[in-house]
């Protein structure tokens, strides 16, 4: 096979599912609990710092994944209190205020870091060769970690006792409510987990970004378009989406250059918004 | 409020008489920033919708005039130029509101997500098109306006941008299209049953936004000499939002408010305090929070004051409704209806022929509701027709429906809460009246017709024009509907259960209303009820649905004594 | 007669500015049923809704043997051993029939709904499909079998026999009167008087959002609760 045919599709397969990764923490907190949280950029910058910082103290690189855990974690613990728990009947005042804690987490991100951009070391050097092409081995391991991540979330969701009372919450909170579910705690735990998801894809793609304090914009929106296209609550909403956006955008951008890909998606996500608002695979 | 107003325009030409000019250019530049956030305030405090990337209006603007002024110089076609770009910003605007508007009903998170990547896109354009823009170090070398070159005839080129967009925007606050703006926010979905079409009100509002962008753009070019993809990007916009929130969106000087306080403290503080503007993001949480009035929000019993007594101008007779005004003429035919996986209407026929009272009975989930949904085009029909005078309307989108002389009242009754009783009546009084342009004219407030002079002789409380909506009980909230719904004149008048919640000398004052209103406009009254003493008052004809089919029909006689009826309502044994 | 185990004096309450359920009152004891009768629109799910929890009393007071419980919130009035089944959206459809029963239980075992499911056959077929696949009188009948296997002192039924075959509503009949005996005091709100007859032990009829008669099975004849049910 032609190496470099081997090449764009791997980029393609790798576009696609590291956008995945970025989409879950979104696709837990907008896709399940409804609530549009802009600031989902920022969990993924927090992230990314967090890789950044564990390299400047000269900790391995997978220390940076339980620190990021924290603090998103205790981000998300805070903000769901304080922010999203007061508002949840009012989405377009959600949407406002992580608006205003998006920019809060950016501001704070240059007073702690300054304006500039970081370089975070790939903690997997070299190449592997695969099928007739040398691969980048750190993109590789992350392709797989995406997949697994995915895998394990979606069985995990589905079969665990957990997951059926976050479903149950989340398709009929009234008889949720009835039968004693903890609804409140249930969906604080649930934010939290997306956040943690957003910020452990932040640490993962960080030594292939610049790490700076506007990272978190394009993430946004580019997650936002893959459920709109896809469609809210569903796994295969979350992975058409991202096929979508993802094989558009690499392409585009191989093809042309990056304002094309941009273009592109956002004529996709514009028409989606216009003509199918729901997606492909919403839930019902 | 002349007063007020003068006060204000003198102040603002006088200021630059204390003021260094060094000072006097910083704050003309944040005069234009002004008027941009005096568009958001329209959009946001007004129309009930956010835009995130206001800058890019700005920004196009402040590109476009920039290349003219390097084109053309010293010529004075530039004066006619320099307004065409900020139309030209306007124009975008009212496009973007149009295309995005159509498809979504609720403006909400999806319409400002677009503005968002919309405005990145534009940064993105901004940087790389070299050749045009000068990419990422902007337009360079941008003459001043030919006769407008030192540092105080800058401020006053300014100050007169920022005072006719203020005085643009307290003109359309005052007209109709700003009270209709209002309610968009409040209740959409009822402005649109009121025969207007909703989404053409919010492009308008966006287009309008653009164009005060636009304005704050064009001067800046010539201004500052340097037009950089900064002012076109996020960081502006995200800066005018904060602004328009602290200063106060509700108000027309509120965002003004906001640019000159916070835009000018962050510049004089930015450095000196590291964090800022880490404080100013959390501050903008705080006042969306807790103090959405923002800063002014605590002027506000100045404001009051300055306000002065409310006079009553002497009103002016509406003209009449627009269309036909027989009564109608109403045909189901074999419509069915699902919402997901629920069939709500199934094979329905039914037939309605004015005038007279009418009354549709039937258990929950007969489809009652979701009948008159179907009449209003709320409810779109997987098979089946509906026919209005013969002629079809499935699949007309509500306003138009209205058009053709179709009134709703809701259950709980759906009225604007936070406007006063007048403006409640003149939204309905607006309805099928006054023309697009019309909606530009303040006179238009003082509209009144032969129906509303009945109305409040029955009902005084309606006279209380100054009244906040809100403030109104419950039984006086059903009847400020009912009275809104008749005024419309409509010739098909779908009534939800009128009479709910109603003490007993309210009910009776209703159906004697009711009835009266069908003797004189001589309509079609299709009536939803539960309460089977008022089907007896009231109708003429009783139509039973039952599982989203006509189960019977007829007089109260014959409907009591059908055996399905009865079994349907008792239940048995299967 | 015991005690009331449930207690409403006055309620008021109702969507928005409209009072939908004005001064309702009543009570029902241990090992009885009171059967909330009327016709569409009195106010009858509004008035459960507001003994839930789900709406606010603007006024009057709930008691749960003596305590009262106007103030709690839905999860609250749960755990203080109050059942509901709703009328509307009575599973959750997204979840399997094993997984709606087994939700708030320790483990998957069935073992508590043996009686339920060999009566209703159906619903032993369908363990692994979603709930969702299952027709309006199957999802009653779901919704029943995990109330009753929650076995707490107070249940709510709204309209528990709505699209019922007339066999299973006899089972249903059965497996209430089975519930009674072990001390649990019911409220069912019904529309089939058939049905009403045979379980109830008290009525309370109402008609706009008011209470307009109550009495004990004695006392109450056919021809009175027909009049307030018939158009």
């Amino acid at each position: 096979m032609d190496p470099l045919i081997v090449t764009q599709a791997l980029n393609v397969v790798y576009g696609v599912t590291t956008l995945a990764l970025l989409v879950l923490g979104l696709a837990v907190i907008f896709g399940l609990l409804g609530v549009l949280n802009i600031a989902h950029g920022e969990f993924i910058m927090a992230g990314a710092y967090c890789a950044y910082v564990t390299q400047a103290n000269g900790w391995p690189f997978v220390a940076a994944l339980p620190l990021a855990l924290i603090v998103c974690g205790a981000l998300g613990i805070v903000v769901e209190r304080g922010l999203i728990r007061p508002l949840y009947a009012r989405p377009f005042d959600t949407l406002v205020a992580t608006w205003g804690l998006s920019l809060l987490l950016r501001k704070l991100a240059e007073a702690l870091f300054g304006m500039g951009f970081y370089n975070v070391d790939v903690p997997l050097h070299g190449t592997v060769a695969l099928l007739g092409t040398d691969y980048p081995a750190y993109r590789l391991v992350l392709i797989a970690v995406s997949g697994a991540v995915l895998t394990g979330l979606f069985l995990w969701f589905r079969l665990s006792r957990t997951g059926a009372r976050i479903q149950a919450m989340v398709g009929n909170r009234e008889l949720a409510e009835a039968v004693g579910l903890p609804v409140r705690r249930l969906a604080a735990y649930t934010f939290v987990i997306g956040t943690c998801l957003a910020g452990f894809a932040g640490v993962l793609i960080a030594p292939l970004v610049p790490v700076q304090p506007f990272m978190g914009l394009d993430y946004v929106l580019k997650t936002f378009f893959v459920l709109v296209v896809g469609g809210l609550g569903t796994v295969m909403g979350v992975l058409s989406g991202a096929a979508v956006i993802g094989g558009l955008d690499s392409v585009m951008s191989a093809a042309i250059d990056a304002t094309s890909g941009y273009v592109t998606v956002l004529v996709v996500a514009i028409l989606f918004l216009w003509l199918k608002p729901r997606g492909l695979f919403a839930r019902s | 409020m002349r007063a007020a107003s003068l006060a204000l325009v003198a102040l603002v030409l006088l200021l630059p008489l204390g003021l260094s000019d060094y000072r006097a250019y910083q704050l003309a530049l944040y005069f234009l920033y002004a008027a941009a956030a005096t568009g958001i305030g329209l959009c946001w405090g007004r129309a009930g919708f956010l835009p995130l990337g206001q800058a890019m209006f700005f920004g196009l603007a402040a590109y476009l005039a920039g290349l003219t002024l390097i084109w053309l110089g010293d010529s004075l076609w530039v004066f006619v130029l320099l307004p065409l770009a900020a139309a030209a910003a306007g124009l975008l605007a009212y496009g973007i509101g149009f295309l995005v508007f159509r498809r979504q009903g609720e403006s909400g998170p999806y319409f400002s997500m677009i503005t968002l990547a919309l405005s990145l896109l534009a940064f993105q354009v901004a940087t790389s098109w070299n050749d045009v823009t000068g990419g990422f170090n902007g337009l360079k070398g941008i003459p001043g306006l030919p006769g407008f070159d030192d540092f105080s005839a800058a401020y006053y080129v300014s100050a007169t941008a920022l005072l006719i967009v203020l005085g643009l925007a307290s003109w359309l606050y005052a007209a109709p299209i700003g009270v209709l703006w209002r309610a968009l926010a409040q209740n959409e979905r009822r402005v649109a049953l009121f025969g207007f079409n909703t989404n053409a009100l919010k492009a308008v509002a966006f287009g309008v936004s653009g164009l005060f962008a636009g304005i704050g753009g064009a001067i800046y070019a010539p201004q500052q000499g340097l037009v950089t993809p900064q002012v076109a990007g996020f960081g502006l916009s995200a800066d005018l939002v904060i602004w328009a929130a602290v200063g106060g969106r509700f108000g027309l000087l509120g965002p003004t408010l906001g640019v000159l306080l916070v835009g000018a403290l962050t510049t004089e503080l930015r450095d000196r305090i590291g964090f800022w503007e880490v404080l100013m993001a959390g501050f903008f949480i705080l006042v969306v929070l807790a103090f959405p009035r923002g800063l002014i929000g605590v002027a506000a019993p100045l404001v009051r004051w300055l306000e002065g007594r409310q006079h009553s101008p002497p009103a002016v007779p509406a003209p009449p409704r627009r269309g036909a005004s027989e009564p109608a003429h109403l045909m189901l035919s074999d419509v069915s209806a699902e919402v997901g996986e629920v069939k709500i209407l199934q094979h329905l026929s039914l037939k309605i022929a004015g005038p007279g009272i009418f009354c549709i009975i039937g258990p929950n989930g007969a489809g009652k509701t979701s009948t008159f949904n179907l009449l209003t085009g709320e409810l779109a029909p997987r098979a089946g027709e509906v026919l209005l005078d013969g002629a079809e309307i499935t699949g007309l989108p509500p306003h138009r429906i209205i058009a053709r002389g179709v009134g709703r009242k809701f259950q709980i009754p759906m009225i604007f809460v936070d406007l006063t009783v007048a403006e409640n009546l003149c939204i309905a009084l607006w309805g099928c009246r006054a023309t697009r342009l019309e909606l530009l004219i303040p006179r238009l407030k003082r509209w009144t017709s032969p129906m509303l002079d009945e109305l409040v002789g029955r009902y005084p409380f309606l006279a209380a024009g100054h009244r906040r909506a809100a403030e109104l009980s419950h039984g006086q909230r059903q009847i400020l509907e009912l009275a809104m719904a008749l005024l419309t004149e409509p010739r098909l008048l779908l009534l939800d259960e009128p009479c709910a919640g109603l003490s007993p000398e309210e009910t009776a004052s209703v159906i004697d209303l009711i009835r009266w209103a069908g003797r004189k406009l001589q309509i079609a009254i299709v009536v939803i009820e539960h309460d089977m003493t008022l089907v007896k008052e009231l109708a003429g004809i009783i139509y039973v649905l039952h599982n989203g089919a006509l189960l019977a029909q007829g007089d109260v006689a014959a409907v009591r004594a059908n055996t399905d009826v009865q079994a349907v309502y008792v239940g048995g044994e299967k | 007669m015991s005690l009331p185990r449930l207690v409403f004096d006055g309620v008021t309450g109702g969507y928005g500015s409209a009072p939908v359920v004005r001064a309702v009152s009543g009570q029902v004891a241990p090992g009885e049923v009171l059967c909330v009768l009327g016709r569409n629109g009195t106010g009858k799910t509004t008035l459960m809704r507001l003994l839930m929890g789900y709406l606010r009393c603007q006024q009057g007071s709930v008691r749960l043997d003596g305590i009262a419980i106007e103030t709690l919130t839905t999860p609250a009035r749960h755990a203080l051993g109050i059942s509901y089944c709703p009328q509307e959206r009575p599973v959750f459809d997204d979840l399997s029939v094993r997984d709606n029963l087994t939700l708030m239980r320790p483990n998957r075992d069935l073992a508590p709904f043996a009686d339920c499911l060999a009566r209703f056959p159906i619903l032993a077929r369908r363990l692994d499909q979603h709930a969702g696949t299952l027709s309006g009188g199957e999802k009653k009948l779901l919704s029943l079998t995990r109330g009753l296997a929650e076995a707490l002192p107070m249940m709510l039924l709204d309209e528990p026999s709505e699209g019922l075959q007339w066999e299973n509503i006899l089972h249903m009949a059965a497996l209430i009167a089975e519930r009674k005996a072990a001390g649990t005091a019911l409220i069912v709100v019904e529309q089939n008087l058939a049905f009403a007859e045979r379980i109830a032990d008290h009525y309370l009829v109402m008609d706009q959002g008011r209470v307009v008669l109550t009495g004990s099975r004695a006392d109450t004849d056919r021809a009175q609760l027909l009049a307030h049910l018939h158009v």
